[in-house]
């Protein structure tokens, strides 16, 4: 019983988580898209987003899960700032390397990193909410339940928030005419530029989506985890493992990609060894690369075209 | 022309002057990590000798003189430090003590027995700094193997455990930390059921805890930094693993910034740590609220250590028959002294030579604050036990 418990608790741990992940690696999957880049100041941006924030909940007394509709939107206009005046001029820059607007985002991580040092010290911050630990226990619905369960819940709110911010987004790209150019260019540059698509104006859109995307994610690790400027650069690996799980730019991918990536990452930590998790999603990263090239979309598509 | 000459002969005055002043005053250099990466350290632990220095001064200072302390940049470096101890004992500065670093502790221990002048190791916890033979150096603070004694004493004396789980984070002080309470466990015949590593800054324990939670041990000992103790304790509450402890070795579960973060997760865990603000050590609380009062934050264990140390090396200056270095030698073999960081007492045993054994101290979270609750006659509040579980908690 207690194996079995240790099992569905495992399981549950790693969804949640794998729901907040997903977040993450959606925007940058988005980005991954349409600019054919990969977005390495993306854990930066989420840094950022949390520490606005921080610093809502600390002067105005705003809960991290309201900050989420302030923080969106000013990391959007952010976003599209970014793109239109700093990447948009290096794209047309002709160089000797093919990739420098990647090595811009690195130069953007690292301004930002370095500014939040600046303004917010090193320190350690979290923002101390009451439900930080609060919990949803089988035994309390059912008395006579052989096994305990917990359900955590400031994580299951993240999670639900996460899956309907993901509805949006798959609503706004499926159903709506900008949504469908951004899938076009992400599919065929060339065809949607063709197609009389602004391809520059809807650059400047996805990054901003992306940033917003992120800076949901920021908010909602919030209140189950805390801030310090140099967070980002974990949870851009993380992202990154998922694009390239998911399918380089697919959001489906992705989405499916952070499951598994959470789920994995709980199962090695429970059975083999925490120390080992960070192995493992390198492990899983290497596998997708080796033996599935086109990530967890080319299996989704495979699937549409067979049917 | 005459007002050069008049500047001139007020220099000669003001000269002859210190120089008649500097007979009633003792010069006493203290070679400490000012810049570089202990900086930090360095800087607590000036502090707090001023503050020592100011007091001491006050009342009259060491045998009528007064003392003026001289701090030397060692930039956490041994081979400074080394040469800063060499330059001291030239000038014939008849005692040496200070430094951070177990690194340069031991580099300025050598010097010192080499040439024959006592050194009073202030924070450097290495265990073999006191275990050569060294006729000349004396330690204050307990050694790293014994800095859980407190702890141990209190499973022994109160808890009683017959198991216990492990957590901690990979890196040196967490695999140092966890291999010490191993081999303390064992000692003890108390059974390690799980001995789990988790990587610094990681978002979700709660599969490591579901696994403490099926193995049920007796006690959970976690060795981590302040975040991961917050977050390793509100997961513990919320997947409610009961056991009869949660401890945590020192470091993040001992600081106010853990039961800030934790909130009420953090309610009775306890904490083994060498000294507290509020330990029941003659003179720890003034000396705490004396240094909060100036620099607006309670100082750590490192600053009581040297504020302490100060007054060591006056009681032994006092108690010396002379200030050569074999009468101050005896002096310090004989110092039986109270101090704001705990008794101090030098002795020869387990192969440690001139080393002060004292009990660490121990703390549990009451009502959202930290209070020492072992050893017993230290105590600023009864320790709790058994704790609740967490479902009869509010």
């Amino acid at each position: 019983m207690a194996q079995l418990e240790l099992f569905i608790q495992t399981i549950i741990s790693g969804f949640l988580l794998g729901g907040l992940y997903a977040l993450i690696g959606l925007g940058m999957a988005l980005i991954m898209g349409v600019m054919r880049i990969i977005n390495l100041a993306h854990g930066d941006i989420m840094m950022i987003a949390m520490y606005i924030a921080y610093g809502l909940f600390i002067f105005l007394g705003i809960d991290p899960y309201i900050s989420v509709f302030i923080a969106a939107p000013t990391l959007f206009l952010f976003g599209v700032g970014v793109q239109k005046y700093l990447l948009t001029p290096v794209m047309k820059v002709e160089s000797i390397l093919p990739h420098n607007l990647v090595i811009m985002t690195v130069g953007i991580a690292m301004v930002l990193s370095n500014l939040a040092t600046v303004f917010f010290t090193g320190n350690y911050r979290s923002i101390p909410v009451n439900y930080a630990s609060s919990a949803w226990y089988l035994t309390d619905i059912w008395k006579n339940s052989p096994i305990e369960l917990s359900l955590s819940m400031p994580w299951t709110l993240s999670f639900v928030i996460a899956v309907i911010i993901t509805i949006g987004l798959w609503i706004f790209l499926s159903k709506t005419d900008t949504g469908k150019s951004i899938r076009a260019t992400a599919q065929d540059l060339d065809a949607a530029l063709l197609m009389g698509v602004n391809v520059d104006r809807l650059r400047n859109l996805t990054f901003g989506l992306g940033c917003a995307l992120v800076a949901c994610a920021g908010c909602l690790f919030i209140p189950i985890y805390y801030l310090y400027p140099s967070l980002g650069k974990q949870f851009t690996n993380i992202g990154f493992v998922i694009t390239v799980i998911g399918g380089m730019g697919s959001t489906n991918g992705a989405v499916i990609g952070g499951l598994i990536l959470g789920i994995f990452e709980s199962v090695t930590a429970t059975y083999i060894g925490m120390g080992w998790a960070p192995v493992g999603r390198f492990a899983i990263f290497i596998a997708a690369l080796v033996f599935l090239p086109g990530g967890v979309a080319s299996i989704l598509r495979r699937k549409r075209l067979g049917k | 022309m005459i007002r050069l000459r008049i500047i001139m002969l007020s220099c000669f005055i003001s000269f002859f002057t210190i120089n008649a002043f500097a007979q009633d005053t003792l010069k006493l250099g203290i070679p400490l990590p000012l810049t570089g990466t202990n900086a930090k350290f360095g800087e607590i632990e000036k502090k707090s000798y001023e503050i020592a220095q100011d007091e001491i001064n006050s009342k009259g200072g060491i045998k009528g003189k007064k003392i003026v302390l001289e701090f030397e940049d060692s930039q956490g470096k041994p081979e400074i430090s080394r040469s800063i101890v060499e330059r001291l004992i030239d000038k014939k500065q008849p005692v040496i003590f200070g430094e951070y670093s177990s690194s340069s502790s031991k580099a300025i221990a050598a010097v010192a027995e080499e040439r024959k002048t006592p050194y009073l190791v202030v924070t450097g916890a290495t265990d073999d700094i006191t275990q050569q033979n060294y006729k000349y150096v004396f330690r204050m603070n307990p050694s790293n193997a014994y800095y859980a004694t407190g702890f141990m004493s209190f499973l022994k004396a109160v808890v009683k455990p017959k198991s216990i789980a492990i957590l901690y984070e990979s890196s040196d002080f967490g695999t140092s930390g966890a291999e010490d309470m191993v081999n303390q466990a064992q000692k003890d015949g108390i059974k390690v059921l799980v001995k789990e590593q988790y990587e610094k800054g990681a978002v979700d324990f709660k599969p490591i805890l579901s696994k403490v939670k099926a193995a049920k041990p007796d006690v959970i000992y976690m060795v981590s930094y302040v975040m991961d103790a917050a977050l390793l304790m509100r997961q513990i509450k919320e997947l409610r693993i009961d056991t009869n402890l949660y401890a945590g070795g020192a470091a993040g579960f001992a600081i106010p910034e853990f039961i800030e973060n934790a909130k009420e997760a953090s309610a009775l865990v306890v904490t083994a740590t060498l000294w507290s603000p509020q330990v029941k050590y003659s003179g720890a609380k003034e000396f705490a609220e004396k240094y909060k009062k100036l620099y607006k934050d309670y100082p750590s264990y490192h600053g009581a250590e040297a504020y302490s140390a100060l007054y060591i090396i006056k009681d032994v200056l006092e108690r010396a028959k002379s200030w050569k270095p074999d009468d101050i030698r005896s002096a310090f073999k004989s110092t039986n002294l109270m101090t704001a960081f705990g008794p101090v007492k030098f002795v020869d045993k387990e192969g440690y030579t001139n080393q002060n054994f004292m009990d660490s101290i121990v703390m549990q979270v009451i009502d959202g604050k930290h209070e020492t609750i072992w050893p017993a006659k230290y105590a600023s509040a009864k320790y709790v036990y058994p704790i609740p579980k967490w479902k009869d908690r509010k």
